[in-house]
């Protein structure tokens, strides 16, 4: 399977922005950046959605932008976490987190003693 | 991280620019990437168009940014708006409760006020109310003038296409009664068997008239309204097919109107509780008498039309002068002849006449709206004065403007809308307690009275708007127009530079003491004139007689009958113990005091007269003093109906000069219509005006045969002179034993009637008072305040001049002599307003005149009323003076 083709399952591309935010104001570049290094490069965002993802999380009051200097002294917007970002970052990650292990609980699940059906009967 | 402030101030300067913003972040994230792919050894052309490439379709992503982006920033000021706002309310908040005193005074002053236009309102409102319980009642129209019923048939069968059409008469007394009760009267109205097909109203049971049943002759039917249904029948189900007596014929009940209706208004106050087809054989009221169906010379019914879709007012209006003209027998009329207004409120008003009352009411808000302004605006200033000091601080570190003066405005707006609040309620309060006296009498009244709705309170509202930029606007405006150095320089209270006699503090004063004069002014006509009215001496001792009335014609009897009964009655009652005497008239004593007779006197002209007509021993029996010349009654008139003889007449001396000026009445001829007259007697009887208690020229003259046989809509009253009291019961046996079928109604002693009309003069009183009072509080209040201010203002100046010797009285003067001034221009004023306001009123309603004629042309009241006033004023202004003289120069000019 090609690691460049994940598909960002819906939902799933607003929280890992939350959580790029985390540690401090990003730019839109280190936020793409801080995604593909922490997924060892399985996870590229393209640019076409993340700004879109950003616009629309900063109306909704999750993120705030300011305009900054970036490392190499270049005027860059920066997007910072509100209160109310941060709540919800919380709460993205423990349903992520709930989901994503019953999933694997099914996946990784075995032949079941007798066959489903009959327990159904 | 390296964030740097400095592009947010930037960012602010200039406002936000949406579009460069996003073109910049995506720029900038097209040279990192770019860059990071040099850095892979890219050459830098192609790592560029990659970086680029990688994007997608920019300028789609440039647009949805700035969709975006623009959402944001509206969503930003918004909220900075709002909570600006906030703040604002909440620091007004702050500063009111600071100061109870203040807040209370200004709220009770606005409920007052506000609450006094919102029930002017109110009744405007519920008087051009939609009809109640008729569909589609803006299609409704009515002529303004009684036709006859040809003409109606004639407007009806021409007009089809363009409208549909009933007639219907005014509403009239019937004697009704309830199986075996005694009878009461009830109002009704005749109408057209088109009636209720024409207003498009169902019945709530039964059914109503049609064309096909309600023919010419036929026995008649009745429909009764919802209230009656349930108050007299008791809402029995069955109530279709019960019978009533009605004078004097039994008639079945057809139906029941749905709940609410009352027909169509024609301006009167009295609604009908049935309605009978004129149709009905004539039997049934002696409206109906004479052929009145066919007959071209009575105009006795009024043309309802529903207009259909298309027609207009105009349109129809137009049509029916047309017909009209055709109609006329008369040599053709210049002008209009047909005249329609809507019909689909519950007062209908011609347009003029809503024109006028919405001028007169609107100039009386705005009166009252003006002196809360005034008042209210002043005392602000007064306070705007107090925080000279703290504004001009805020101002000189770079306080807004324009943000300051919003400030000061919420402290108003927050203000007038508590004010809106209290004055909307002091509306309800005020309708509750008219719904409460007015009970479940009149469903006219009851919409009349229905009290603030939805429109009231957005006019509330919106007139607290308008009182809030009113009060607090100017002052704000002066209070942060202020010369900040000097203000600061000069300290506290020294904001206003120098002192200006003119000054716009003066102003509002003047403009307060002005408006506060009118309706002091207005008011005080009104009261004093009705008070006047009320102590009537009708010219006898009124305490041993009393009267009723009967209507035997609406009991059943035939004109012959009736005039046997009428003559019968006195001569029965007189044999009754404790009565003296008996006798008929067309009304109650002096109650005819409208002059609406038109006489002719030879070689004198036409002259206005009150003309009532008597029986024999009238005089005797009110105990009329002969003034001159002799009895004039005549027995045998009774029995006669008078054609071709000269009647003998009694005057009252106003009458006398009136009609004769210094020549001698007796032996005079007078002429009324057809009738000759000729005077036999001058007597003292002084029926005087309801409102303004003018004594009025009355005729008195003999009651004829064709008098008795008719009936006119208050029956004929009998009056009694007695000692001792005679009960009703005696008075119903005598009457049984001439004609069972006989009632009485209205019976009333004399005393007991001359103090209803009493009762109409402090109704006035009650409501007119409030006003005055209200403006001579308000104006006092005002004045005490500003005075109160301009001593703590100049209290430097009055504290040099004291310790440079001046004495103390010297410092009172000065002060009172101020504020003397501006009471004296401002009663000037308002008396010159409030004499116009009074002639323009007395131009707009008769009985306005009535009032306002006497005690706006009594020297002692115009003179007493803004004495009075000065006094007060001069006390108001004179309690916070004192404090001029009290002032302690070494306390006063420490505070440097």
């Amino acid at each position: 399977m090609d690691a460049t083709k994940l598909e960002f399952l819906r939902g799933t591309l607003d929280v890992l922005i939350l959580k790029s935010c985390v540690w401090g104001p990003l730019h839109g570049y280190a936020i793409t950046s801080f995604i593909r290094q922490q997924s060892d490069d399985a996870l590229l965002l393209e640019e076409g959605t993340l700004y879109p993802a950003l616009w629309r999380l900063e109306s909704k009051g999750l993120l705030q932008s300011d305009w900054g200097l970036s490392e190499n002294n270049r005027k860059a917007k920066f997007y910072r976490l509100t209160a109310k970002g941060r709540r919800q970052l919380q709460q993205e990650t423990t349903t992520w987190h709930t989901y994503a292990a019953a999933v694997s609980k099914v996946l990784a699940a075995e032949q079941p003693n007798r066959p489903l059906a009959e327990e159904i009967r | 991280m390296n964030l740097n402030r400095m592009w947010r101030r930037y960012d602010r300067l200039l406002g936000a620019d949406v579009a460069s913003d996003i073109n910049q972040e995506l720029r900038f994230h097209i040279e990192a990437k770019a860059e990071s792919l040099m850095a892979q050894g890219w050459a830098e052309d192609e790592a560029r168009k990659e970086a680029e490439r990688q994007f997608g379709n920019l300028g789609a992503l440039q647009g949805e940014g700035e969709r975006i982006g623009n959402r944001i920033e509206r969503r930003k000021r918004l909220r900075e708006y709002w909570s600006d706002v906030l703040q604002d309310t909440r620091y007004g908040f702050r500063k009111l409760a600071k100061s109870p005193g203040f807040a209370s005074f200004a709220i009770l002053t606005l409920a007052l006020g506000i609450g006094l236009c919102s029930v002017i309102f109110a009744f405007l409102n519920g008087a051009l109310a939609p009809l109640p319980a008729v569909p589609e009642p803006e299609r409704l129209a009515i002529m303004q003038a009684p036709i006859p019923y040809p003409w109606f048939k004639t407007y009806q069968g021409d007009g089809e296409a363009a409208w549909k059409a009933a007639a219907f008469m005014s509403p009239a007394p019937f004697n009704v009664s309830f199986e075996g009760e005694g009878s009461e009267r009830v109002t009704g109205i005749l109408v057209s068997p088109e009636y209720f097909e024409t207003l498009a109203v169902h019945p709530q049971l039964g059914r109503f008239f049609n064309t096909r049943s309600e023919r010419e002759g036929s026995a008649p039917v009745v429909v009764v309204t919802e209230r009656f249904w349930r108050t007299r029948l008791h809402s029995d189900p069955h109530a279709v097919g019960r019978r009533l007596r009605i004078n004097g014929s039994v008639v079945p009940i057809l139906g029941v109107c749905p709940r609410g209706f009352f027909g169509t208004g024609t301006g009167s106050l009295s609604v009908p509780d049935l309605f009978i087809p004129v149709t009905s054989n004539a039997a049934i009221a002696p409206e109906l008498r004479d052929n009145v169906l066919h007959r071209n010379t009575q105009p006795a019914f009024w043309l309802l039309l529903r207009l259909k879709p298309g027609t207009t007012i105009a349109t129809a209006e137009a049509q029916l002068d047309a017909e009209t003209r055709h109609l006329q027998t008369r040599p053709q009329q210049k002008g209009k002849l047909a005249h329609l207004m809507p019909d689909g409120t519950v007062m209908p008003l011609p347009p003029e006449a809503r024109a006028i009352l919405y001028i007169f009411y609107g100039a009386l808000v705005l009166a009252v709206l003006g002196l809360i302004c005034a008042n209210l605006g002043g005392l602000m200033l007064a306070r705007g004065a107090a925080r000279f000091k703290e504004i001009a601080i805020r101002l000189s570190i770079g306080a807004n403007r324009f943000r300051l003066v919003r400030q000061l405005i919420t402290e108003s707006a927050v203000l007038a809308i508590l004010g809106g609040f209290a004055g909307l309620a002091t509306a309800i309060l005020i309708f509750r307690l008219l719904r409460t006296v007015q009970g479940d009498s009149n469903p006219l009244l009851d919409v009349l009275i229905s009290g603030p709705d939805f429109k009231v309170a957005l006019f509330t509202f919106a007139i607290s708007g308008l009182v809030a930029i009113g009060f607090g606007l100017i002052p704000a405006i002066v209070v942060t127009g202020l010369d900040t150095a000097d203000v600061m320089k000069a300290g506290l209270f020294n904001g206003l530079r120098g002192h200006r006699r003119f000054g716009i503090r003066n102003l509002f004063v003047v403009g307060q003491v002005m408006a506060a004069m009118t309706l002091v002014l207005i008011a005080g006509f009104i009261v004093i004139g009705a008070q006047t009215g009320s102590k009537v001496d009708p010219g006898f001792d009124s305490a041993p007689i009393s009267f009723f009335s009967v209507d035997p014609t609406r009991d059943g009897l035939t004109g012959p009958e009736c005039a046997e009964a009428l003559r019968r009655i006195p001569e029965r009652l007189a044999r009754l113990g404790g009565v003296e005497s008996v006798s008929l008239a067309d009304g109650p004593p002096v109650s005819k005091s409208t002059p609406d007779t038109k006489v002719s006197v030879p070689s004198i002209g036409d002259r206005s007269v009150a003309f009532q007509r008597v029986g024999p021993n009238f005089l005797t029996t009110v105990g009329a003093a002969i003034l001159r010349g002799t009895d004039f009654e005549d027995r045998t008139l009774l029995m006669d109906d008078g054609s071709g003889k000269v009647l003998p007449i009694a005057i009252n001396q106003v009458a006398a000069t009136d009609l004769f000026q210094s020549e001698d009445p007796l032996g005079r001829r007078i002429q009324v219509g057809e009738q000759a007259y000729q005077v036999a007697a001058v007597v003292r009887y002084l029926p005087r005006t309801i409102l303004g208690g003018h004594a009025v020229p009355v005729v008195l003259a003999p009651l004829t045969l064709n008098d008795l046989q008719q009936s006119d809509i208050e029956g004929t009253t009998v009056v009694i002179r007695a000692y001792t009291p005679v009960g009703i019961a005696a008075i119903n046996s005598e009457l049984a034993a001439i004609d069972p079928r006989i009632t009485i109604f209205h019976p009333q002693t004399m005393p007991e009637y001359l103090s209803e009309q009493d009762r109409l003069a402090s109704m006035i009183t009650a409501s007119y008072t409030p006003i005055g009072v209200f403006g001579l509080i308000l104006a006092c209040l005002g004045l005490a305040g500003v005075t109160a201010q301009t001593v703590q203002r100049r209290q430097k100046e009055i504290g040099i001049r004291i310790a440079l010797g001046a004495r103390r009285m010297d410092a009172l003067r000065l002060v009172m002599g101020e504020g003397i001034a501006m009471v004296l221009s401002g009663a000037v004023l308002g008396f010159l307003v409030a004499s116009g306001l009074a002639r323009i009123l007395a131009a707009i309603s008769a009985p306005m005149a009535q009032v306002i004629g006497p005690a706006a042309s009594a020297p002692g009241l115009t003179l007493g009323i803004p004495s009075f006033f000065v006094l007060l004023a001069a006390i108001a202004c004179y309690v916070p003076a004192r404090h001029a003289a009290t002032i302690n120069p070494l306390i006063a000019l420490r505070e440097e």
